[in-house]
């Protein structure tokens, strides 16, 4: 038993993923914005098994992620698709602590291009209202998902990393 | 130099008693001068557990609150009467579901929450979601235990409404921020900052007269259409209890 769970612990993690997407804790959100709990998971994944692996595991997530929120017509399929693969084909750094900055330069660059690819959609939706009453709310996540996912990735990741290489060898 | 010393300590000045009484003195003149605020001021603080006006208010907001309970009460039975006599859209209180908040996104992309009533329990999708304050959203999925709400600030929800004072509809979006918008298809609509909005009687979607918000700013800037951003009554991120309404059409 103790055996598999220590197999499985990156499934394990991953499960836990839309529960603390759900949980939504606030008290670690800043200007009422979560850090981008899908990429301190995609990223240590990806890196240790491989872009097509990122990559599918990205449209997992992403079809996880989606059926919790009630926006049909907008999808976190293509940033975390698009951010799987891109995390594929990153190796890890012999350096500790300079690995340990750059998850979080990463994590924060993933976080971008999600919240940019999402805001896009939003923007084409409303298009034809010419509503750009969205743009700088739009604009403020993206800034402070960026921010918290940043600041967060190194504690993370690097632990992540840690246990999905162990469970590995194991 | 004992006879000097007796007549030194003889002299008045020299006796404490009198310095006292001369400070009592004093003091008296001062209170005399300030006209007692002293003893006034004094008398505030030791009063003031005994006080009429303290009782008595607590009377009048007590039976103003009964009155405007009873006037509101009577106000519902004419409405409830008088639309049935037009065959209007109706909502009973009979058929509302209490509903506690266990998943909330306030900020962000996307603007929800999760209750802990699900079809399980008989909400529908579309049902009307109240909290303290007034309209939050529509439940938008329901599962058998859970029901997910659209919030007014999500860029999804989009809502017929009307403006109490002028009498116009007009439609709220969400905008992904805290105030949404209201977009009244008309340059000349009659809108100020301040104006109460509630939901449109003439919408499908929505019981009538549910409060939604005050108009916090105007942009005029289109050249076809009043923009207006809406402060919301009911506080999504802090509620906690909500009420869900079941729609009778």
């Amino acid at each position: 038993m103790n055996k598999f769970f220590t197999k499985k612990l990156s499934i394990i993690v991953f499960i836990f993923i839309p529960i603390i997407f759900l949980w939504h804790p606030n008290w670690l959100g800043f200007l009422g914005v979560q850090p981008y709990w899908p990429l301190f998971w995609l990223l240590p994944w990806a890196m240790i098994n491989g872009s097509i692996n990122g990559l599918v595991f990205g449209l997992f997530l992403g079809l996880i992620l989606d059926s919790l929120t009630l926006d049909n017509n907008f999808s976190q399929i293509p940033g975390l698709i698009f951010c799987g693969f891109l995390f594929g084909r990153i190796k890890s750094h012999s350096d500790i602590l300079v690995g340990h900055f750059r998850y979080g330069l990463i994590c924060s660059f993933g976080s971008f291009l999600c919240g940019t690819l999402y805001l896009a959609q939003i923007l084409f939706r409303n298009f034809s209202d010419g509503n750009f009453l969205m743009f700088i709310p739009g604009v403020k996540n993206i800034l402070a998902e960026v921010f918290l996912t940043g600041l967060f990735a190194p504690f993370i990741c690097s632990q992540l990393i840690r246990m999905f290489k162990f469970s590995r060898r194991n | 130099m004992l006879n000097i010393r007796r007549i030194s300590s003889g002299r008045w000045w020299h006796k404490k008693k009198i310095w006292i009484f001369f400070g009592i003195f004093l003091f008296l003149v001062f209170v005399r001068i300030s006209k007692g605020s002293l003893y006034k001021d004094f008398f505030y603080f030791i009063s003031r557990p005994f006080w009429p006006g303290q009782f008595q208010k607590e009377v009048i907001l007590k039976s103003t609150n009964q009155e405007s309970l009873i006037r509101l009460n009577l106000l519902n039975k004419d409405n409830i009467r008088l639309r049935e006599i037009l065959s209007l859209q109706q909502s009973s209180n009979n058929d509302n579901i209490s509903a506690a908040v266990i998943s909330r996104k306030t900020g962000g992309w996307w603007r929800q929450i999760t209750l802990n009533k699900g079809s399980n329990h008989g909400v529908e999708i579309g049902s009307t979601v109240t909290g303290p304050g007034g309209l939050l959203g529509r439940v938008n999925n329901t599962s058998f235990f859970t029901s997910s709400v659209t919030l007014l600030t999500s860029p999804e929800s989009k809502l017929g409404v009307w403006v109490d004072r002028s009498q116009i509809n007009g439609l709220l979006v969400g905008s992904g921020d805290d105030h949404p918008s209201l977009i009244l298809y008309s340059k000349k609509a009659d809108i100020k900052v301040g104006d109460f909005v509630s939901s449109s009687p003439a919408s499908s979607l929505l019981p009538p007269n549910i409060p939604i918000g005050i108009v916090k700013s105007i942009d005029e800037t289109s050249q076809s259409k009043k923009t207006a951003k809406i402060s919301l009554l009911a506080k999504p991120h802090l509620i906690d209890w909500v009420q869900i309404l079941k729609l009778n059409i």
